[in-house]
């Protein structure tokens, strides 16, 4: 669950919070000379802490022949270090009370500790132990190879629609990176040696491509000199970290297939490419996709899934990336409805949100879901510590977590109805019917 | 329906990231070898001091009991409305009262489904009702709002009947869409394995039983389980007690008191020795491994924080035996787990994993060797520390949630805990000792009772896991529903499917009474979303008649007289052509099975099947004109049980089935009087059989084009 709440704001791009009505989050932020950054929130409400790091490297930072890297460095980064042994990076801390996990996106990877706040010493310590030397031994890697096999059975492979992601971005993309998985080949997994990994490790899991975020019960003073104490020491890297500045071009038309996988009712997903994260443009086609599917009144699944029951699920949801992404539309057709028939049902909903301006009743209800969700999301700490990383890392503006809403406040109707037309349009899209296998004899 | 949405667009959402996670285990005592502050982790500093939040209660004078937790961090305030209610028996209506919570939610005082979500979303709110109650939030300043639309859905809902069939279309789908979830799978039939379907707890909602539920059921069910008497309103947020106790009382003062019915149920049987249940899901890269039995701890039992303690050393997160053992030493899965659940009416263990096919027998292994060993050996000194340390921690950090004070407070109420339950957690958690938990094992760790359920693919996994039963020796084959199944895959089959015909024909009456049928005229009746439909069928010297009517209007006709079809639909009139009109001509022969031995009639047997518990003989049979039907024959009575056809229609294929029962003999010839049609409907049709004539005049007007 954790792990779904950590996505689904890293997804939504919302995990930032400002309101007229509340009072702005106040942090601190500055840079040590190896390049780290820091972010610190004090809240004292409860005696807990979070402690994360986000380091800048995703699956897209990969070698084409060594996919799935960066999310294996995830499972090997609990391994231990030159100062601890295998297993005990998590009994530190479980033995203090804490929880700790990890995951890692097309755009980055993040780990954190929530522990009680007497011992953010020991956060600061084990996160600076896996920045500083990691150990990652043979046994290590053999076990989590297996381990990440079997992981994409269970999420991918044994799970019905589990593989549209994969199946939607290896078409949507054809020489950007977004192109492979985040959890990668397993051939490619399986043929890395020792020495790639080490590379991988003394490329990216460096100060200079990380930021520390600290939210809690904290002294901010004591913070400081105990950060210092602690990743002070670890030197930068030597090169600059590498950022691949690939840029893929626009679909030359739509892309259409079929895919016959376990499943029982058929689906339709309709992929479109969209700007990146914190473009003007990104936050229309946000605001388009909660037009379409935010709440039960939104217009996909009041008309499909309410009216004309064509669907039994169905929705939008935009992909934030740092590079552009896709705004992905999924439908589950409803018993003996065709998939020609819901993705008719689908364009037709697109269509009005290109030819009519929405009214100014329907926008006003937008902006209302939007402030409730900004107000929403900064409840707990550990979800301030991301959000906080985020906005630093991708928009270079930690502050957007109080001011990020204004950019969604600032978009037009008018603005809305023309990023509809620009990218929600059959030549940006890939177009994919999810079939049950029983019928792929027939097709 | 939210819930289905839900775990949709989970299944969407966590694709765009993959997981976390690893640990492991091995111990050295790394003690510091060097005086360099990096070599050991920091020691902690003083710890502040555990608080736990005030909650204010009261009651009003129609039972409500109202609970608030002031919390003004944010400016929104949450309403939990729970009904503390016994769990109904649904039986032959399963699903009932999940519908009936969900309706609630689709009009109310006045509004529709699409007014009352325009009025929710428009003010950025939350509502949502359930079979226990319902959940609403809002921001501070639209609190009148959101109170107003919560109280006239509990208070003043209308049970729209377009919704009712629309919710339960949606079920009916939820359910389709869930056959192909190994975990749905191994929940639905381990729970009815467990508790038995004459608990709550046990009965699986199929498409059968939706079909069951009537809008009269909703309304019924609703006037027994919405009392405010067994009802708590709890209040989080922005918002002070005197406020909270206005609101409560102009929102919902005005529901009339009551309580709901008392029910008793008797603790579930379990297996008398390991037993293991087996689910096929053909295809399957993974198994989903459940070891499971009921048990018998109630909320705030004198075990229960002890009994936590032993699960939590046993399979909770990253440092539990089972996790180190199946993923971090063995590699078998991405997490295994166990959870040892406390319940008012029955409790229950369970471990669980996927993991890959052909080590499933290892992991049964595994699994069984940990939980014995966890009854049978006292837990280490150093485990039982880390196990508290985890739950206490746990607990603090719950505490940054205002809704953990408030579950707190629900919980001391209707389980009626002692006052300070909560307040004396952690220090009762400190007392526990390694005999403590030695003690619970050997109360509540009853592998023998386990039953071992595993949903996976047959082929590769079934002949090896027989061993771990230790009842017979053998492995007890379930469907998705928990119906026993037989293992026929080993069953030689000696009989061609021209002698399976024939053994049918003698069953129906002999090839001699069935050849002297010149027609058979059928009219059955049914119900369909909420409407009376009767559907008459001719068959007479190969002509067909069939009209589906509901009162006042004709549905569909269909019409062929030996040379043309036509099918009339909604007023227009449509030629049959073509593959269509060829399968016509099939239909228009009563018992067609005796013309199976003719020339162009390939008949195959595919094996023998359980059609719904009974064996049957597969029969694949190609007609001259090449189409095919599979067709299920009765291994003892050799009547016919099921037919499926696939047939393509507007570039999609369509699988149609047809389930026979309730046979009775009409003039000498057993026809069946039940017929379910399931595949091109939203719901099955289950048509009842009520007038039946064989060879009686036939009125010659009625194949007319």
């Amino acid at each position: 669950m954790r792990l779904i709440l950590a996505v689904l704001s890293v997804i939504f791009m919302v995990a930032g919070s400002a309101s007229a009505q509340i009072n702005k989050l106040a942090f601190e932020q500055y840079t040590l000379d190896n390049g780290l950054h820091v972010i610190l929130h004090q809240d004292k409400t409860t005696p807990i802490v979070a402690v994360s790091v986000m380091y800048h490297v995703g699956s897209k930072n990969e070698n084409p022949e060594r996919t799935g890297f960066a999310h294996f460095f995830e499972h090997l980064m609990f391994e231990g270090s030159a100062n601890m042994e295998r297993g005990e990076f998590d009994k530190h801390v479980q033995n203090a009370g804490g929880d700790l996990n990890a995951n890692t996106t097309f755009d980055r990877t993040y780990y954190y500790e929530m522990l009680p706040s007497n011992q953010l010493a020991l956060g600061l310590w084990l996160e600076s132990e896996r920045m500083m030397h990691a150990k990652v031994d043979e046994k290590g890697i053999e076990t989590q190879r297996e381990v990440v096999k079997e992981e994409r059975r269970q999420r991918i492979d044994n799970q019905p629609y589990g593989s549209i992601l994969e199946e939607t971005f290896k078409r949507a993309y054809q020489v950007h990176p977004y192109k492979w998985p985040v959890i990668g080949s397993m051939a490619h997994l399986a043929a890395a040696e020792e020495a790639d990994y080490k590379q991988f490790y003394a490329d990216f899991y460096v100060p200079n491509n990380a930021v520390l975020s600290i939210a809690g019960d904290i002294d901010i003073t004591e913070a400081k000199t105990l950060i210092n104490k602690y990743f002070g020491p670890i030197p930068k890297s030597p090169k600059p970290v590498y950022r691949p500045r690939v840029v893929e071009p626009n679909l030359a038309s739509e892309i259409r297939d079929t895919i016959f996988d376990n499943i029982q009712l058929p689906a339709v997903i309709q992929a479109y490419r969209i700007p990146a994260q914190g473009t003007k443009d990104y936050y229309a086609v946000d605001m388009v996709s909660r037009i379409l599917s935010n709440g039960e009144s939104s217009r996909l699944y009041k008309s499909l899934v309410d009216e004309q029951q064509k669907a039994l699920f169905v929705g939008n949801f935009p992909l934030a990336l740092e590079d552009p992404g896709i705004s992905l539309s999924f439908g589950i057709t409803n018993m003996g409805v065709s998939v020609e028939e819901l993705e008719k049902a689908m364009d037709a909903e697109v269509e009005k949100v290109q030819k009519e301006l929405i009214s100014e009743k329907e926008f006003e209800k937008l902006r209302n879901q939007i402030e409730t969700e900004f107000v929403t999301n900064n409840g707990r700490v550990a979800g301030i510590a991301e959000s906080l990383a985020t906005y630093h890392m991708f928009f270079g503006d930690a502050n957007l977590i109080n001011t990020e809403i204004d950019r969604y406040l600032a978009v037009t109707r008018e603005d809305i109805m023309s990023a509809a037309k620009r990218y929600l349009v059959k030549n940006n899209r890939v177009v994919l019917y999810y079939m049950p296998k029983s019928q792929e004899s027939k097709s | 329906m939210h819930h289905m949405k839900y775990i949709v667009l989970l299944a969407v959402i966590i694709m765009a990231s993959c997981a976390p996670k690893v640990v492991n285990q091995t111990t050295t005592d790394a003690t510091a070898t060097t005086s360099d502050f990096r070599s050991m982790a920091p020691k902690p500093g003083p710890a502040r001091p555990i608080e736990i939040g005030d909650a204010s209660q009261f009651t009003l004078a129609n039972g409500l009991k109202v609970i608030v937790i002031e919390n003004h961090k944010l400016p929104r305030v949450s309403y939990q409305l729970t009904i503390d209610r016994d769990p109904i028996l649904e039986k032959e209506k399963a699903g009932l009262a999940s519908i009936a919570g969900e309706l609630l939610g689709t009009g109310a005082a006045g509004k529709t489904k699409a007014e009352l979500d325009e009025a929710v979303d428009y003010i950025g709110a939350t509502l949502n009702t359930s079979a226990n109650g319902g959940f609403a939030t809002s921001l501070t300043k639209h609190t009148d709002k959101i109170l107003s639309l919560f109280s006239d859905v509990i208070l003043k809902p209308t049970f729209p009947e377009a919704e009712f069939e629309k919710i339960k279309t949606q079920t009916m789908s939820g359910l389709q869409a869930n056959k192909d979830d190994p975990n749905a799978i191994s929940q639905n039939v381990s729970s009815a394995l467990t508790y038995g379907t004459a608990h709550p707890y046990g009965e699986i909602t199929n498409e059968i039983t939706v079909a069951n539920v009537t809008l009269d059921d909703t309304k019924e069910f609703y006037k027994a389980a919405f009392k405010p008497g067994n009802a708590y309103l709890v209040i989080v947020g922005d918002i002070t007690p005197d406020a909270a106790k206005a609101k409560a009382e102009k929102y919902f003062g005005g529901w009339a008191s009551g309580t709901t019915p008392k029910y008793v149920y008797g603790f579930p049987k379990t297996a008398d020795n390991t037993s293991v249940a087996f689910i096929d899901k053909s295809g399957a890269v993974q198994s989903v491994i459940n070891v499971t039995y009921p048990i018998s701890i109630k909320p705030g039992d004198s075990d229960e924080i002890a009994a936590r303690v032993m699960n939590t050393i046993l399979g909770s997160g990253f440092s539990g035996r089972l996790f180190k053992n199946l993923r971090e030493d063995k590699a078998y899965t991405y997490g295994a787990y166990s959870t040892f659940n406390s319940d008012k009416l029955v409790g229950s263990f369970s471990a669980t994993a996927s993991v890959r096919n052909e080590v499933t027998d290892s992991a049964i292994v595994e699994f069984l060797h940990e939980i014995n060993k966890l009854k049978n050996e006292p837990v280490t000194q150093t485990e039982l520390d880390l196990a508290k340390s985890y739950i206490a921690g746990a607990f603090a950090r719950s505490l940054e949630s205002p809704e953990t004070v408030a579950r707190f407070a629900l919980n001391t109420n209707m389980y009626g805990l002692p006052a300070d339950y909560y307040e004396t957690y952690l220090q009762r958690l400190q007392a526990i000792s390694i005999d403590d938990v030695s003690r619970v094992a050997k109360k509540f760790i009853n592998p023998s009772r386990a039953r071992i359920v595993v949903v996976g693919n047959k082929d590769e996994v079934f002949s090896k896991i027989a061993s771990f039963d230790k009842e017979d020796g053998k492995v007890q084959l379930y469907d998705i529903y928990a119906n026993p199944r037989k293992d026929e895959s080993e069953t030689p089959i000696n009989i061609t499917g021209q002698e399976v015909i024939d053994k049918y024909l003698m069953a129906i009456g002999g090839r001699d009474k069935i050849n002297a049928v010149k027609s058979i005229d059928q009219t059955y009746n049914m119900e369909l979303m909420g409407m009376a439909i009767t559907a008459r069928m001719v068959q007479s010297n190969g002509m067909f008649y069939m009209n589906m009517t509901a009162p006042g209007m004709s549905l569909m006709k269909q019409v062929y007289n030996g040379e043309k079809g036509i099918m009339e639909q909604m007023g227009s009139r449509t030629p049959i052509e073509g593959s269509d009109l060829e399968s016509m001509k099939d239909q228009a022969v009563a018992f067609n099975e005796r013309n199976y031995s003719n020339a162009g009639y390939v008949l195959e047997v595919k094996g023998i099947e359980d059609v719904n518990g009974t064996p049957a003989y597969k029969v694949l049979v190609t007609k001259p004109n090449g189409s095919k039907s599979t067709e299920f024959y009765d291994k003892s009575t050799f009547l016919k049980l099921k037919e499926i056809q696939v047939a393509e229609a507007a570039g999609q294929t369509m699988t149609t089935t047809n389930d026979y029962g309730d046979y009775k003999l009409i003039d000498g010839i057993m026809v069946p009087h039940t017929v379910t049609i399931s595949g091109p409907m939203p719901t099955p049709m289950v048509m009842k059989a009520a007038e039946i004539k064989i060879n009686k005049d036939v009125d010659a007007a009625l194949f007319k084009i």
